[in-house]
């Protein structure tokens, strides 16, 4: 009986799968945010390397991962694929539950794998130093390790209220030799000008974008980088999708179900985008894509799919995505990583043509699965990733009710050792079950928020 | 040095043990019936956790506070107040006047909803006041949860922020006879502690009570439609609702508005069903009233089951801070109508901040 399935370091994926070329019809065009034109490439050269740019706008299937990058990705890639034995006799059920599960890289999540491309194109580009935001602090420390692989410089601006929290995310990034700065801060105008207005803030991720990206604007010597949404990040995240298949191939299978969370949707593109690929060229037109979100931030389940743009303060290219409207603020749930008012266009686009079926769940009966995930399987997820394993687990449950013995893959994303306030609050009867109250804010459609 | 008010109810409670309903002019048929007077108990359990505490004590005396202070081995205070015997409502309310002409920062008290509403008459929003819980009754949302959890709130009085909080007045004739008519009294200042809502990546101070009101205002305004009956309930939320209309609440009654205009203020149940006849699109907006969260049949009955069954339950738009939720972790429906709190459900969405709600659970007084 195996658990895990494994991949030799030679059978790590040489290129990454591009979705946009299996697309029937092309993606709608980035607008910006000032002319309301199309971007051109040369829109975004002051804060992104034209090798990115390129992979942004790129259509052809596959690109190829320079060597170097795939050197630094056998860390900790191949990731395992698991068959998660103890949680199907747990909940009695016919279905087989496999999982990728990423939290095997050094930072502890799938961020990395973007990370280490985005550090490698910037320093091919002669690029010294990376400016970068982080709510949670995932893909701070992911940034900070790969910069420091590449003798670059980083510069993070972590959410204050997380920098304050959050110290070990913080001690992390030092540790990797990354400098980390509470945002808002004294080192921009942007921060600046919120601390002159509210010297207490507890500082948001829309903050800490303008100020990165006013940092790598004003540093020739400096780039911004972003850990999700972009197509370019998604390119980046489908080595996992890419390794789970072959993996699955390895025991003659080929999942029925494919699950992941949403938050900007690049962790969920990672693993499913290769099998989104199958599914819209013919080659398994049945298999079924979940994409799991929060109901306090219900993006793809109840948002409108408009032009919008990707920051708080509107300083970001307007995109086309399921969107609750820039000025919407996620209340404070613990899957930080999944508090964003936006969706990748790319997630958002197979959702719009129905090739990803989107669906929310509340914080407890998310942390419920994620304590009996620990129980059978033994690893602590992270609450974004509980929201993947719920999910899973719901639909085993309803394997068991219909004795359909369909195979159900998800993306266990990183593991949640830093998380653990969270799940102290949850054992504590303190988790508050947000939910968007779609149903009032569509009673007056007039005010529906202002999308561009 | 903090100066701190105490004074108890003594025969607060003397009723529940003997099977009436609160002791408000039944103290005669409590005695008969064998009741001991046990707040001076659990006023002295708080006492004695403080007994270190740098605080300038002012009293009444006995039996509504010295004795129960050098009970606690509190040797040092000043009594300011001496009751008649038997003592009574006047009582309580004389003491607190004193108190506050001698300056205290914070007034305990230890009684029922019945010393509750006394203290508050006397009081207002002057200082902040806190129930040491010892009443038969406890509707009102001025109570600690138990002795020690007052000794907390009493030492920390001063550095932690305070909420409203409602009286609640009971008839007690009535309660006694089965039925509970509880109103809304008035909003007292209460100390209380923050619960930091910690996310494990974002940590917000949540529990601003001031700016989570302007965000529920600012959300219920924004989706209020042209041509539309609104019945505002009574509450100091639902009051920051019509203060962004520019429009003056009725704090603890019904107000009624339609396109930004008041229709009816303070209106009784009659008005609103005439007005409900006039405008067949109707909205009934209200908060959860007192310490155990009533979403319907307390501090509101003017919004009765006729009301909401010709308003229609799916236009009931609830609304509640996020302290409030977090202090009353199940709402409760009491219509009056039994098949109507069924049709409520076993959850509910409750508005609690700007486009954002929480689902609660729903218990049903049956």
């Amino acid at each position: 009986m195996q658990t895990k399935i494994l991949l030799d370091e030679g059978e790590m994926p040489k290129r990454w799968y591009n979705i946009q070329a299996d697309l029937p019809t092309p993606m709608d065009p980035p607008l910006h945010p000032a002319t309301g034109k199309p971007m051109v490439p040369d829109d975004l050269r002051h804060i992104f390397p034209m090798e990115l740019i390129r992979q942004e706008m790129s259509t052809e299937r596959h690109i190829d991962i320079p060597g170097e990058v795939r050197d630094i990705l056998t860390l900790w890639r191949p990731s395992p694929l698991y068959r998660a034995r103890r949680l199907e006799a747990a909940l009695k059920t016919p279905a087989k539950i496999y999982y990728k599960w990423e939290g095997v890289s050094p930072p502890g999540s799938h961020k990395p794998n973007s990370a280490i491309p985005q550090a490698y194109y910037n320093r091919e580009a002669g690029i010294e130093r990376l400016a970068t935001e982080t709510g949670a602090g995932q893909w701070g420390s992911s940034l900070a390790f790969a910069t420091g692989l590449f003798d670059m410089e980083c510069t993070v601006y972590m959410v204050r209220s997380s920098y304050d929290q959050k110290p070990y995310r913080k001690s992390m990034m030092q540790v990797y030799g990354a400098e980390c700065i509470p945002s808002p801060s004294n080192k921009t105008r942007s921060g600046q000008a919120v601390l002159a207005r509210d010297p207490d803030t507890p500082g948001s991720l829309g903050i800490a974008i303008s100020e990165a990206v006013e940092d790598a604007a004003a540093h020739d010597n400096t780039n911004y980088a972003l850990g999700s949404v972009l197509n370019h990040v998604c390119l980046h995240q489908t080595i996992i999708g890419q390794e789970a298949r072959e993996q699955l191939a390895m025991v003659e299978t080929y999942p029925d179900v494919i699950i992941g969370c949403v938050g900007g949707g690049t962790n969920f593109a990672g693993l499913t985008f290769p099998f989104a690929g199958d599914k819209m060229t013919g080659k398994h037109p049945e298999t079924e894509i979940v994409a799991v979100e929060p109901a306090a931030c219900p993006t793809l389940t109840k948002g409108l799919y408009a032009y919008d743009f990707g920051d708080v303060a509107g300083l970001t290219p307007m995109m086309r995505m399921f969107t609750l409207g820039h000025d919407f603020v996620p209340p404070a749930i613990h899957a930080g990583g999944l508090r964003y008012h936006g969706m990748s266009p790319l997630v958002s686009r197979l959702a719009r043509d129905g090739v990803v079926r989107p669906v929310a769940y509340r914080q407890n009966e998310v942390f419920e699965a994620a304590v009996l995930f620990a129980r059978t399987e033994g690893i602590i997820v992270a609450p974004e990733a509980a929201h993947a394993v719920k999910a899973a687990i719901d639909e085993a449950l309803r394997c068991r009710e219909t004795g359909d013995a369909k195979t159900i893959l998800f993306n266990n994303s990183g593991h949640g050792n830093f998380d653990f306030s969270s799940y102290e609050a949850y054992f504590g009867g303190r988790l508050v079950d947000y939910e968007y109250p779609v149903e009032l804010i569509k009673e007056s459609l007039a005010r529906l928020p202002a999308t561009g | 040095m903090r100066t701190v008010g105490f004074l108890v109810n003594p025969i607060a409670g003397m009723g529940g043990a003997v099977g009436l309903s609160g002791t408000d002019g039944g103290v005669e048929e409590a005695v008969r019936r064998g009741a001991v007077p046990h707040a001076a108990v659990r006023a002295a359990r708080t006492l004695s956790l403080l007994r270190d505490e740098d605080i300038a004590w002012c009293t009444c005396a006995s039996p509504m506070g010295e004795d129960v202070l050098t009970g606690a081995g509190i040797d040092s205070y000043t009594v300011l107040y001496r009751p008649t015997v038997p003592t009574g409502a006047a009582d309580t309310t004389a003491a607190c006047r004193v108190f506050l002409a001698a300056g205290v920062d914070l007034i305990v008290f230890c009684g029922g909803d019945g010393t509750a509403r006394d203290v508050f008459d006397a009081v207002g929003g002057e200082v902040p006041i806190l129930g040491i819980p010892a009443g038969v009754k406890m509707y009102s949302a001025v109570f600690a949860v138990n002795p020690a959890a007052a000794a907390d709130l009493v030492r920390r009085a001063g550095d932690i922020p305070c909420r409203d909080s409602e009286v609640m007045d009971v008839d007690e004739e009535a309660y006694r006879s089965g039925r509970l008519t509880a109103r809304l009294y008035g909003y007292a200042c209460v100390p209380f502690v923050p619960e930091r809502i910690q996310g494990g990546k974002q940590v917000f101070e949540q529990q601003d009570e001031e700016r989570a009101k302007d965000d529920i205002a600012a959300f219920i305004t924004e989706i209020m439609l042209p041509e539309t009956l609104y019945i505002i309930g009574a509450g100091s939320t639902t009051a920051r609702v019509m203060e962004r209309l520019g429009l003056a609440p009725t704090l603890l009654g019904v107000d009624a508005v339609v396109n930004a205009e008041i229709v009816a203020s303070n209106a009784d149940e009659r008005t609103l069903l005439a007005l409900l006849d006039e405008h067949p699109r109707a909205k009934i907006v209200v908060s959860p009233i007192g310490a155990q969260g009533f979403v319907l049949g307390r501090g509101n009955q003017q919004i009765s089951p006729a009301v909401l069954r010709k308003a229609g339950l799916s236009n009931l738009i609830v609304v509640a801070t996020p302290a409030k939720l977090a202090g009353t972790p199940l709402l409760y429906v009491d219509s009056g109508d039994a098949a109507l709190d069924r049709e409520v459900g076993d959850s509910m969405l409750v508005v609690s901040g700007y486009r954002m709600a929480q689902r609660k659970r729903v218990v049903h007084s049956e």
